[in-house]
C-alpha cells in the first residue's frame, strides 16, 4: 500500500486531523501567551498573523517583506547557480578522469568538510562587506556537496555500458556525452537538492552577519529591536520560499529524468 | 540515497543483456585486476600524483604569500598557520580562551543537541509512520516547520535562552530533530510489504512486526538521517556561535576577524573542518558496527 493510495482512501480524515493538529498548535501557542511569561517576549498568533499581512504593505527597515524576500532569493539564485555549475564541472572531471581525480581530490579534501558558514569571517577579510561576499559564502555552502554527488554519479557508470560503446566504436567524447552525462544526472539532482537547502541556510547566516537587508537581516533585526514578530514572519516566509524552490526542483527532475525510478 | 536502477536493468530482453555482458567482459578485461602488478603500479602512480599536487599547492600558497603577490594580511604563510595553531593551544589571546576550550565547548554543544534531537526525533518519526492518527495529527504541523533552515531559529533561541549554551543546544536540537524525523518516517514507510506479510503469516503481532521487521529494515535510512542531522548540527552550531556567544570555535573566528588576526581565522576554519570530518567518521563507524546489510 503506497502512501498516495492511502491518502486518497481517506482524504477526509486527513483533512480533519490536519486541521485539528493545527488548531491544537495555535491554541497551545495562544494559551502560552496568555497564561505564562512566554507572552511577554513572544507575540501571540493573532499579532503574528496581523504583522505578516501588514509587512506586505509597510516596509520593515528599508523594504517591505516582499522586498526582503526577493533580495535573498536573488542572492541565493546567483550563488547557488554559480556553485552548481562549478560543482558539476569539477565533479564530472574528477569522476570521469582518474588523473583529474588524483590532482584535484587531495586539495578538495581540505575544503570539503568546512561548512559554508565558517567561511564568513574569512570572506569578510578577503572581500570586505558587500554583495560579492554573500555570493561567495553561498557558493561555498553548496559547492562541496555538488562536487561530491556529481563525482559519485560519474564514478558509478556501469563498465558494461562503456565496454559496449567501445566495442561499437564510440569515441571518448561520445562516451562522455551519451553514457557518463546521462547516468550522472540523477546524482546531480540529488546534489542540487541538498545544496539548495544549504545555500538557503548560508544566505540566512550571511545576511545575519554582514547585510542590511534580506530575510536573514529581517530575522536578526527582529531580535535586536525586540520585535520578535518580525522574526517570526521572517522565518515563515523563508520556510515558504524554501519549500517552493525545493518543489520546483523536484518537478524539474521528474520531467528531466523519467528513466530513474526513485525509491522515495 | 538510492538512485534507482541503471536503465539496462529495465531492458526487457535478458539475452541482449547477457550478450552485452559477454562483449564488454572481453573489452574491459584488460582493465580488470587480472594483472595485479599493473594495477598496483598504476595505483602508486596516482598516489604519487596526488602527493605532488598537494605539495605543489602548498608551495604555490607559500610563494604567493612570501613574495607578496597576495598580501600576508590576506593569506598567511602555511608555516605561520602551524605556529599559530601551537600558540593558540596554550595562549588565550585574542579571544580569552585557549583553542582546547573552544573545541570542547563546540563539541559539547553539538553533541548534546544532536543526542536529544536523535533520541526524540527517531521515536517520533517511527510512531508517525506506524500510527495513522498520529501521522495525520502531526504531519501538517511538521511540514510547516520542516522547511525553515535551523539557522533561522538562532535569533529566537537567543531571545529565549540568552547567549549561553542553552540557545545553541536548542538550535542544534532543531537542526538534528527534523532530519531524524523525516528519515525514520520514510524508512519505516519503505518497509517491504512482502516482509511484513511473511511476519504476519507466521503469526507475529503488530508490535513484533514493528520491532523485528520494520525498524531493522529502516535502520540504514535512520542512520542516513543521523548523518544529515550531524552535518546540519555542525553547520548551525558555527552559525549560532558566529552570531552571538562567548566561546566556541565560531566565536573564536569571529573575534579573530574583528581584531584582524587572519592566521587565527584560518586555524579556526581548518579546525572546524577537521572536527566536522572526525564527527562524521565516528558516525560512519557506528553505522558499520550496528547496521546489518547497509547501504550500497
Amino acid at each position: 500500500m503506497t502512501v498516495r493510495q492511502w491518502i486518497s482512501d481517506d482524504t477526509k480524515e486527513t483533512w480533519i486531523y490536519g486541521i485539528l493538529g493545527f488548531l491544537l498548535f495555535l491554541m497551545v501557542w495562544q494559551m502560552a501567551c496568555v497564561f505564562t511569561d512566554f507572552g511577554t517576549i513572544f507575540p501571540s498568533p493573532g499579532v503574528s498573523i496581523r504583522t505578516f499581512f501588514m509587512a506586505f504593505i509597510e516596509p520593515i527597515g528599508r523594504y517591505t517583506l516582499l522586498g526582503h524576500i526577493s533580495i535573498s532569493l536573488k542572492r541565493v539564485l546567483i550563488g547557488y547557480g554559480l556553485s552548481s555549475v562549478a560543482g558539476i564541472i569539477i565533479g564530472l572531471l574528477m569522476g570521469y578522469s582518474k588523473m583529474a581525480h588524483a590532482i584535484i581530490y587531495p586539495i578538495f579534501c581540505i575544503v570539503r568538510p568546512i561548512p559554508g558558514i565558517a567561511w564568513i569571517p574569512l570572506a569578510i577579510l578577503w572581500i570586505g562587506i558587500g554583495e560579492s561576499t554573500i555570493y561567495f559564502i553561498i557558493f561555498m555552502g553548496g559547492f562541496s556537496q555538488m562536487v561530491m554527488n556529481t563525482m559519485d554519479g560519474a564514478q558509478h557508470i556501469s563498465p558494461e555500458l562503456v565496454g559496449v560503446a567501445k566495442v561499437l566504436g564510440a569515441k571518448e567524447n561520445q562516451i562522455f556525452r551519451k553514457i557518463v552525462l546521462p547516468s550522472s544526472v540523477p546524482y546531480i539532482f540529488t546534489g542540487l537538492q541538498t545544496s539548495l537547502s544549504t545555500s538557503w541556510m548560508a544566505v540566512l547566516a550571511a545576511e545575519m552577519i554582514t547585510a542590511r537587508e534580506g530575510a536573514g537581516w529581517l530575522i536578526l533585526s527582529g531580535m535586536q529591536t525586540g520585535r520578535i514578530e518580525n522574526n517570526v514572519i521572517g522565518m515563515i516566509s523563508i520556510g515558504a520560499v524554501g519549500l517552493l524552490l525545493a518543489a520546483l526542483l523536484r518537478e524539474t527532475e521528474r520531467r528531466l529524468c523519467i528513466w530513474t525510478v526513485r525509491s522515495r | 540515497m538510492i538512485c534507482g536502477k541503471r536503465y539496462w536493468e529495465y531492458s526487457s530482453s535478458t539475452t541482449t543483456y547477457i550478450r552485452m555482458m559477454a562483449v564488454s567482459d572481453s573489452v574491459i578485461g584488460s582493465r580488470l585486476p587480472s594483472s595485479q602488478g599493473r594495477t598496483l603500479k598504476e595505483k602508486t602512480r596516482y598516489i604519487l600524483i596526488s602527493v605532488a599536487s598537494l605539495v605543489l599547492f602548498i608551495v604555490i600558497w607559500d610563494l604567493a604569500s612570501r613574495t607578496g603577490i597576495i598580501s600576508a594580511k590576506k593569506l598567511p604563510v602555511p608555516s605561520k598557520l602551524f605556529e599559530t595553531f601551537l600558540y593558540k593551544l596554550t595562549n588565550k589571546n585574542p579571544d580569552g580562551n585557549t583553542l582546547g576550550i573552544h573545541i570542547w565547548t563546540s563539541l559539547q554543544e553539538a553533541l548534546i543537541g544532536f543526542f536529544f534531537g536523535i533520541t526524540i526525533g527517531v521515536p517520533l518519526g517511527i510512531s508517525m509512520a506506524w500510527f495513522r492518527k498520529f501521522d495525520k495529527l502531526f504531519s501538517p504541523l511538521f511540514d510547516l516547520i520542516k522547511p525553515i533552515p535551523p539557522v533561522g531559529w538562532v535569533p529566537i533561541m537567543i531571545t529565549f535562552f540568552g547567549i549561553g549554551i542553552m540557545s545553541k543546544v536548542s538550535v542544534i536540537f532543531i537542526a538534528s530533530f527534523i532530519p531524524a524525523v523525516i528519515n525514520s518516517y520514510s524508512g519505516i514507510k519503505q518497509t517491504r510489504d512482502v516482509h511484513t506479510w511473511v511476519a504476519q503469516t507466521f503469526g507475529a503481532s503488530r508490535s513484533q512486526v514493528l520491532f523485528t521487521v520494520a525498524i531493522p529494515s529502516a535502520a540504514p535510512m535512520i542512520f542516513t538521517g543521523a548523518r544529515v542531522a550531524l552535518n546540519g548540527s555542525w553547520v548551525s552550531l558555527v552559525a549560532a556561535e558566529l552570531i552571538a556567544s562567548t566561546k566556541g570555535l565560531g566565536y573564536m573566528i569571529q573575534t579573530a576577524r574583528l581584531v584582524g588576526r587572519i592566521d587565527v581565522v584560518f586555524v579556526g576554519v581548518l579546525v572546524i573542518g577537521v572536527f566536522g570530518a572526525i564527527l562524521m567518521e565516528g558516525l560512519s563507524y557506528l553505522e558499520r558496527r550496528f547496521v546489518k546489510g547497509g547501504r550500497r
